[in-house]
């Protein structure tokens, strides 16, 4: 794509932001911080294949459609989105086409946890949110957090007070429903001192045609504080889904994220680990299962700065049809971070003729009193499992079905919400099972 | 870090003389007149000087790749010599002619210039600055039928071979320093061994530069036909000099059906002083053909020197069952920043490839393996296993990893594996504690970690490469 | 087992040492006999690893103060390879994993520098691998360890029977042990255990350093020792441990504060 139509597609999708209401008077620099996203949305280009960070995923089918930020809630009612519900969460935020819908979302009225939203409960905790919001997730370089800022307005928010422990997850829903519309779902969990809680963030689609979901999630981890994140992208077929998620490490806390990708024409999903304290600990684990003309790109980047940190990835890929998966993921291992334990897998299986996989484990070690290793495996069906299932019995296909399930499945396992579990397990089982 | 480990990877380095010969040097500056000079001056056929210049035009249109994970001031293309080479006294016709300061210069550095003192069984083409100054063992070679010399004797004595080989694995436009080779280089190294035939003895090119401010742009060009194979070593020395030099070659190799080429180097140009004053910047591009159907592309690598390493010897498995393999051990030191690896392209069904990677870094250098495995969607049943090590020495250099793994067929199979490990005082102190001093504690800890590489080597080099760690070999060499 | 005639090996006066600055062992008092079989216990953080890895010198800590002679001389004027030589073993509490280097390999060179040290003969590979293969039956290794690169991937049972391995090897004056009953099952510590009551000897003696008493049902010490805060504050014989296992540490600090309390007074 050339330069002059990359510009003039960014400046299509800026046409919707003049006409955003101001936020209330103590989150006055929330407008600065916009119009600051604004100019460098001016500043960015679109990235090409010649970036190096986007060399495997072309995104000119996204730049050739042009998208409206939703101008009206589209009315659903509880029972369309009852089969997202997951029975464990207690608290429930509902986004539709990027805006937020009262009506479907669910709070507790005293689970210890703040859950609310900017334009409803952004006052009352404003230092909170100005000390997070906007800072952990960097749009200097990017132009899709960029573009997310510059329409910051119906952020989630999540904050767990000092050494609160939330029972049950928490789940925040976007919805897509119209044709055409780009959204900026944004997302802030601050856990503070030793809290501890379990954040669901789940893209679903009640459309098939194309549309654009471009969201930005901050998570904030204070000392001994421990966060669950999962993440499930099962966005429309035709939809383009493009992610940046920074997340900050405080000492000795504790980080376990599982990102499952299943929907979507093109989807890209950027998370970044930052840990700022001695002894953090991280798991970063993820799914990619497409087929079709999919393609999902994963990049994760984390990295130790500070010593003692301990950092587990497990990313899996299974790439079916002519589908396209993309991976990479970078452990830094910063001077002075010494004892660093950081261990990054990335595993791929291509079930067909036309899928392809490009995958990037990447280390840069800083510091020589580490233990740091990364292994990379594309491949198929490991014969001698398929033998040993076939000899039992089964048939090849049966076989081999159910291998490839239980590839996905030890990712879906990792899941901490038994009820999302069963459901994506399903999920995985008929993706699987209906390969050729 | 502890005093041992200072002493042992802080060896001087030996062959930074320089040695006083009257040179023909080019004027600094590159212009299609200079590559027209140079054309003239080696008196070539109007085909290359095409190619030069076909190269030459492509490279105005290029810019230097900026992804290696390498740190520099501009190079100033302008500001190099382009041709430099000690001035004969008259035409050589046998070794006693050649000039007597030269064969002072090699025998200094370690290299036979004559065949009764050579090593047993090596032929050596040494090229001083920019040109061949002699090759030994050449007529024994051709009795066989393999041709061994410098390219620009080819150029004249077999131009049909240069002609159909030269520049078929790396085109004039591969990338900017290939380019810049492609339309500036002097000599280099030429070897055909015909079908059938296994070359009797090793085969060597020892590069020197001498010359300040002069560009090294080497060509080697090796093919071995069908059913032939060769072992070929290269070793490379520089002068200490306070400027960076550009060293930009080209190698290129082509195995047809059932061919084997093993190819090594023990690369020890100048490094740079403690501080990261000069040395020699070392910007080449090394790439194997696998054309035929079982042949086989081996290359092994010794990266000691330079200041700076950019270099991927790479392998194009085109013929079905073909071999790729690298082995390498890359040490940094100092302020010495390398980014190596290889490429291994799968494009024939059933290829195979094995990277093996050691990355040894200490004080303040920078040590990066980038590699990439490619299996194209024809490449049935293709295999490859990578395995990148990186060890550190000291807390203040770093080691990257960069694999990139691309796959298109489904029935491929890539494996890589990475990890890091580090001499440092608990690992000394194990061995003190059983009796070993800490000399003897590095030596088998380096030679332990870079073993899989050494063992590929031919012995007289595996000899060289360990001396050139300055470590003792004990017995983990086979 | 004490004996009649033996001979002082180790004689430790006043030691203190820190580490990065803090000081760790605070005057210990310590003496073996070769024969004996010494236990020293205590809880966490007392200091038992720390004058472990003093005695075979380990670089991290600086001795401060006080006196250790090994057979007639000072420890301190001796480099960690040469106290290995002169026959002080440590079992150590972490073995770390060298890859690359061949267990064999490693376990050759160390035996071979002893020979030599010693005016003995070295063995060539073959015979040392006789060699090791009968003292690996010992301690029912499997032979395949030789192969292995030392420790890597070694499970931490396995690691502890390595250590004993070199222990068995080198033969050494003083053996050392360092928590080397930790993180082993009931079968790896019975054999860990025969293997170091049949390399006791007359001559030469064992200094075992835990804080559980469990070890002490297998190879049975002639003293058991408590140390707290640096320095030994109880000696007792085997019976000791049983007390502490039952009745924990708490009492021997208070019953120690007393002591010293009482001796103030006297004094």
């Amino acid at each position: 794509m050339n330069a002059i139509a990359a510009a003039g597609y960014l400046e299509s999708l800026l046409a919707g932001q003049p006409h955003l209401p101001a936020a209330s008077p103590a989150l006055g620099w929330i407008n600065e911080l916009r119009a600051e996203a604004v100019d460098r949305v001016g500043e960015l280009t679109v990235p090409s294949l010649r970036d190096e960070d986007w060399r495997f995923t072309d995104i000119s089918q996204l730049t050739r459609l042009s998208f409206q930020r939703a101008q009206a809630l589209t009315p659903l009612l509880p029972a369309d989105i009852e089969r997202f519900h997951i029975a464990e969460a207690s608290n429930r935020l509902v986004f539709v086409d990027g805006l937020y819908a009262p009506r479907l979302s669910s709070i507790a009225a005293d689970s210890g946890v703040v859950v609310t939203h900017l334009t409803e409960g952004g006052a009352e905790h404003a230092a909170l949110i100005e000390a997070h919001l906007g800072r952990h997730a960097n749009f200097g370089n990017n132009v899709f957090a960029a573009l997310n800022t510059a329409f910051l307005q119906d952020a989630a928010l999540i904050l767990v007070p000092r050494n609160t422990t939330v029972s049950g997850p928490l789940h925040v829903l976007f919805i897509a429903t119209q044709a055409g519309v780009a959204s900026y779902p944004r997302c802030l969990l601050v856990a503070e001192t030793g809290s501890a809680v379990t954040l669901i963030e789940d893209y679903v689609a009640l459309q098939e045609a194309a549309y654009f979901t471009d969201a930005v999630t901050e998570i904030s981890v204070a000392d001994d504080a421990q966060v669950s994140h999962v993440r499930v992208q099962r966005e429309g077929t035709q939809g383009f889904h493009i992610a940046n998620c920074a997340v900050s490490l405080a000492r000795a806390s504790r980080y376990h994220s599982v990102s499952v990708a299943l929907g979507a024409r093109l989807s890209r999903y950027n998370l970044n680990v930052l840990q700022t304290g001695e002894g953090a600990e991280c798991s970063v684990d993820g799914l990619a299962l497409i087929a079709s003309r999919q393609l999902a790109d994963t990049h994760t980047y984390i990295d130790h700065a500070r010593p003692f940190g301990i950092s587990r990835q497990l990313h899996k890929c299974i790439v079916g049809g002519a589908a396209h998966a993309v991976f990479n993921g970078k452990i830094m291992v910063r001077p002075g971070a010494q004892r660093t334990d950081s261990a990054q897998s990335s595993r791929n299986l291509l079930l067909s003729d036309k899928a392809y996989i490009d995958t990037q484990p990447q280390l840069e070690i800083f510091a020589d009193d580490v233990k740091c290793t990364h292994g990379a495996t594309v491949g198929q069906l490991d014969n001698e499992e398929v033998f040993y299932l076939t000899s039992r019995g089964l048939s090849d296909d049966v076989a081999r079905k159910l291998l490839t399930y239980a590839f996905g499945a030890e990712i879906i396992e990792r899941i901490p919400v038994a009820s999302l579990r069963q459901q994506l397990a399903q999920t995985v089982l008929a993706q699987t099972s209906g390969q050729p | 870090m502890s005093a041992v480990l200072q002493n042992l990877v802080n060896q001087p380095y030996k062959h930074g003389f320089v040695t006083d010969i009257e040179s023909d040097v080019a004027p600094r500056g590159l212009s299609e007149e200079t590559i027209l000079m140079i054309s003239a001056k080696k008196q070539e056929p109007e085909w290359l000087l095409d190619f030069r210049l076909k190269a030459y035009r492509q490279w105005l249109t290029m810019v230097e790749p900026a992804w290696p994970n390498v740190k520099y001031p501009p190079i100033d293309f302008q500001e190099i010599s382009y041709y430099a080479a000690p001035k004969p006294k008259k035409k050589l016709s046998s070794m006693d002619e050649v000039d007597p300061e030269l064969l002072r210069t090699f025998e200094k550095l370690g290299v036979p210039m004559h065949e009764r003192a050579a090593l047993a069984g090596v032929a050596v083409d040494v090229i001083f600055d920019s040109v061949s100054v002699t090759t030994t063992y050449k007529h024994k070679l051709a009795e066989v039928g393999i041709i061994f010399g410098s390219i620009s004797e080819a150029v004249h004595e077999h131009p049909e071979l240069v002609k159909k080989y030269l520049g078929s694995v790396v085109p004039v436009g591969d990338n900017f320093y290939a380019a810049l080779n492609s339309a500036v280089f002097t000599d280099g190294s030429f070897c055909f061994i015909p079908k059938g035939v296994k070359c009797p003895m090793d085969l060597s090119t020892y590069f020197r530069i001498n010359t300040e401010g002069s560009g090294q742009f080497e060509r080697t060009l090796i093919i071995a036909e069908e059913g032939a194979s060769v072992s070929y070593l290269e070793g490379c020395t520089a002068p200490r000099f306070d400027t960076n030099q550009l060293h930009a070659a080209v190698v290129e190799l082509i195995a047809l059906d059932n061919a084997d080429i093993k190819y090594s180097t023990v690369q020890n140009w100048y490094a740079g002083d403690e501080s990261g004053v000069g040395g020699i910047y070392n910007f080449v591009t090394k790439r194997g053909l696998c054309r035929g159907v079982n042949s086989r592309i081996s290359w092994t690598q010794v990266e000691t020197g330079s200041a700076i390493t950019w270099k991927y010897p790479s392998c194009v498995l085109l013929g079905d069952n073909s071999v790729g393999e690298f082995y390498s051990v890359a040490v940094t030191n100092h302020h010495q920043q390398a980014d190596t690896g290889t490429k291994m392209i799968h494009i024939g069904r059933n290829t195979r490839s094995t990277i093996v990677s050691k990355g040894i870094s200490a004080g303040l250098s920078n040590n990066s393996y980038r590699g990439l495995v490619k299996v194209a969607p024809s490449a049935e049943g293709a295999r490859n296993y990578s395995q990148c090590d990186s060890m550190l020495i000291g807390d203040r250099c770093s080691a990257n990893t960069f694999p990139y793994i691309q796959v298109r067929n489904n029935r491929a199979k890539v494996e890589h594996e990475a990890s890091t490990s580090k001499i440092g005082e608990d690992q000394l102190f194990l061995f003190a504690q059983r009796g070993i001093g800490a000399e003897e504690a590095v030596s088998m800890i380096i030679n332990g970690f870079c073993k899989d590489v050494f063992q590929q080597l031919p012995m007289e080099f595996a000899v060289e490469a360990t001396k050139l760690l300055g470590f003792k070999l004990e017995g983990s060499v086979g | 087992m004490i004996y009649q005639d033996s001979r002082t090996l180790l004689e430790v006066r006043g030691l203190r040492a820190t580490v990065s600055g803090i000081e760790i062992l605070k005057g210990l008092d310590f003496t073996v006999n070769s024969g004996e079989v010494h236990a020293i216990m205590g809880p966490n953080g007392s200091g038992k690893s720390t004058f472990a890895k003093v005695l075979a010198g380990h670089p991290a800590y600086t001795v401060t103060g006080g006196t250790v002679s090994f057979m007639g001389r000072n420890l301190f004027d001796l480099a960690p390879e040469e106290r290995a030589r002169a026959g002080v073993f440590l079992a150590f509490q972490y073995p770390i994993e060298i890859p690359g280097v061949a267990n064999s390999q490693f376990l050759r060179l160390a035996y071979n520098t002893l020979q030599a040290q010693r005016g003995k003969d070295e063995l060539d590979p073959l015979e040392f691998d006789d060699f090791v293969r009968e003292k690996m039956k010992l301690l029912e290794m499997n032979p395949d360890f030789l192969d292995r690169s030392v420790n890597e991937g070694f499970s931490g049972g396995e690691k502890k029977r390595n250590e004993i391995l070199q222990m068995a090897i080198l033969e050494p004056r003083l053996a050392i042990l360092d928590e080397t009953d930790s993180g082993l099952d009931i079968d790896a510590l019975r054999i860990v255990s025969q293997g170091v009551n049949q390399l006791a000897n007359p001559e030469s003696a064992t200094v075992l350093v835990t804080h559980y008493q469990r070890l002490l049902n297998y190879i049975v010490p002639d003293f058991v020792h408590v140390m707290e805060a640096g320095r030994i504050i109880k000696t007792g014989g085997k019976e000791l441990a049983l007390e502490l296992e039952t009745r924990g540490y708490d009492w021997v600090g208070a019953e120690h504060l007393e002591q010293e309390a009482a001796g103030r007074v006297a004094a």
